[in-house]
């Protein structure tokens, strides 16, 4: 009974934990949609270029993922502005079979060119602290997943601060709600579309940089989370950055309690089940109306 | 009338010309399937994606459909292709109009996202369900009785049955071209409110459309199967292959009669060639090149030769003016 109940606790807290993550890269996904109505079917291939900085980083110069953050997020912040700038922003205003299969063209160059870089076989780093857990009331805790929850929570944290507080967050945020009249307060949308773009892009690399110390990477690893991004901002409801984090701790809990109950195979295609339900009767999410 | 007649002479001269191909390049024979069997199935892709404007991107589900009933039928029962032909084409206009009931509440995005959910589970289905579908090591159809005392494993057959494939893809497109139901399509895509105001039924016009698609589609799998003769889910339900469907018809120009075709020539030509040229990194320079055209040509080969020859008429002072 006890050790049922442990195991229980143990699979949510695991499932809290990588769920925090999967918030970090709905959220990305979730803003862009919001500002620029744009899904970036390349999400997911931006966090898997920030994996392989990382693995190539750690491999040349022995850098520790985590004191990798910085230097990854920058490069991952700059190619997404230039992205946006040169290919998907003059996509954006036309039809959506445009900036669609703009993304997805540019997911195939990504996970193609890392497939020529790095090889087809899986990678991974080991870390001193790769497989270090401590325990709390006999639940153990992924010393680098507790790392990485608790710098997803600081950098949501900031996102938000972000969003609310600062001049860009407002410019962000009027653009999001209606782009004519952000402009004629003045307000460069074409910037903010960049910016936003380039937060999106950065926190997907972040989100790479996390998963690193528990993950093997392989090149197509970028389209399995393309679609967890899909998931949890379809749960959230898109354009809905809190309602993110909400889909991004509930697909990594529900992943975690299927992966310990069921072990069919079927169990991805229970979350898409879940997935269209959601997008079919509560297409605004989970969690109330949709909002950038 | 004059033209509707002048570009169904142009479809019978152009698959004349298609069926001349076997006899000219009888050791390309396996390029020459490919690039009729995949204009067919981005022609079909195009009656939903270009010409109502609904972007699908789970087409690849009816040529998995298309694949495996034929092949099941066969392996497991006995029944003959064609027959498991027909068995196919009314499985998939019943997904078809079931698939399209549930998801064609959604518009624009949210529709694309959920194509690709229905066409995953199928996927996943099919990789799982191991003692119907063969799993993840797929089927290898090794026998198959003579069709009209015709061999289906000889390459000549299977062209031709591409060909007639793809006339049939072609006749429809072309009654899209000038119909009441083609023009509501069209109206559909434009505008749905205003064509609701106007008197159309969007999701009825949608569903037939969905229904047409997803049969022709499911024949071209079957045909796509006995040209293969060994497939599994990862070569016949990927969402790569239903990318690669829209991306024809894109490339060529959506809603037109001959884009697809002519983005399922260059698109199958091209990798054909660059798989040669190229080898591993093939499919990083298929993917520069989608981002190019998609970039500086979006209206696909077609719109853009149109733009071209408007503007040309338009220097030497001919033609019609420009109608804006």
């Amino acid at each position: 009974m006890v050790e049922g109940v442990i195991s229980l606790v143990q699979s949510l807290v695991n499932g809290l934990l990588t769920g925090g993550i999967y918030a970090m890269v709905g959220i990305g996904l979730s803003l862009v949609f919001g500002v620029m109505r744009v899904i970036n079917f390349a999400h997911g291939e931006f966090l898997a270029l920030g994996m392989y900085l990382t693995l190539w980083l750690f491999r040349a110069t022995g850098l520790d993922p985590f004191l990798a953050i910085p230097i990854v997020v920058l490069a991952g912040g700059a190619l997404g502005w230039v992205t946006n700038r040169v290919l998907v922003g003059p996509m954006a205003s036309g039809p959506e079979k445009g900036y669609i299969l703009m993304t997805v063209g540019i997911g195939l160059v990504i996970s193609n060119g890392l497939l020529l870089g790095f090889g087809a076989h899986p990678q991974s780093i080991y870390t001193s602290y790769s497989t270090a857990t401590f325990q709390l009331a006999g639940v153990s805790f992924s010393l680098p997943l507790t790392l990485s929850f608790a710098i997803t929570v600081v950098v949501i944290a900031a996102l938000y601060g972000m969003l609310n507080r600062t001049e860009l967050g407002r410019a962000i945020r009027a653009t999001a709600q209606n782009p004519a009249a952000a402009e004629l307060q003045g307000i460069d949308t074409q910037r903010v579309r960049n910016a936003v773009f380039a937060i999106g892009v950065a926190l997907a690399s972040l989100a790479g940089v996390l998963l690193l110390p528990v993950l093997y990477v392989i090149p197509t690893v970028g389209s399995v989370f393309t679609r967890k991004a899909f998931v949890v901002t379809v749960l959230g409801g898109m354009g809905n950055v809190l309602g993110a984090i909400g889909g991004g701790l509930l697909l990594g809990v529900a992943e975690s309690l299927g992966a310990t109950y069921l072990s069919s195979g079927y169990r991805d295609a229970f979350g898409l089940i879940a997935f269209l339900l959601v997008l079919l009767l509560r297409p605004a999410g989970l969690f109330g109306r949709s909002q950038a | 009338m004059e033209s509707r007649l002048r570009s169904l002479l142009s479809i019978g001269v152009i698959l004349l010309l298609i069926g001349l191909y076997p006899a000219a390049f009888p050791r390309h024979l396996n390029l020459g399937i490919s690039i009729v069997l995949f204009g067919a199935l981005a022609l079909a892709w195009d009656i939903v994606g270009g010409w109502a404007g609904q972007l699908s991107l789970g087409h690849a589900a009816f040529i998995g459909l298309g694949a495996y009933v034929m092949t099941l039928l066969l392996l497991n029962t006995g029944l003959a292709p064609w027959w498991g032909f027909l068995v196919a084409l009314a499985t998939a206009v019943g997904i078809a109009l079931i698939w399209g009931w549930i998801t064609f509440r959604l518009r624009g995005p949210y529709f694309t996202l959920s194509t690709i959910a229905v066409a995953e589970i199928l996927r996943l289905v099919a990789v799982n369900w191991r003692q119907v579908t063969g799993g993840a090591q797929g089927l290898f159809i090794y026998d198959m009785p003579p069709f009209l005392g015709l061999d289906l494993f000889d390459r000549w057959v299977e062209f031709y049955l591409a060909l007639g494939l793809l006339a049939i893809a072609l006749l429809i497109v072309w009654w899209l071209s000038w119909s009441r139901f083609g023009y509501a399509l069209q109206a559909i895509r434009e505008d749905e409110d205003a064509a609701m105001a106007m008197g159309i039924n969007p999701t009825r016009y949608k569903l037939a459309a969905f229904a047409i698609s997803g049969g022709l589609t499911a024949a071209g799998g079957v045909l796509y199967a006995i040209f293969l003769s060994f497939f599994e889910p990862y070569g016949v339900l990927e969402m790569e292959l239903s990318i690669e469907l829209a991306l024809m018809a894109i490339i060529g120009g959506t809603g037109t009669l001959y884009g697809p075709l002519l983005g399922a020539v260059l698109l199958e030509g091209a990798g054909d060639w660059l798989r040669i040229t190229l080898g591993e990194a093939n499919l990083l320079v298929y993917g520069l090149l989608m981002i190019l055209i998609i970039r500086f040509a979006p209206t696909g080969v077609m719109g853009t030769a149109r733009t071209l020859l408007r503007r040309q008429r338009r220097w030497l002072g001919v033609g019609a003016p420009a109608r804006r």
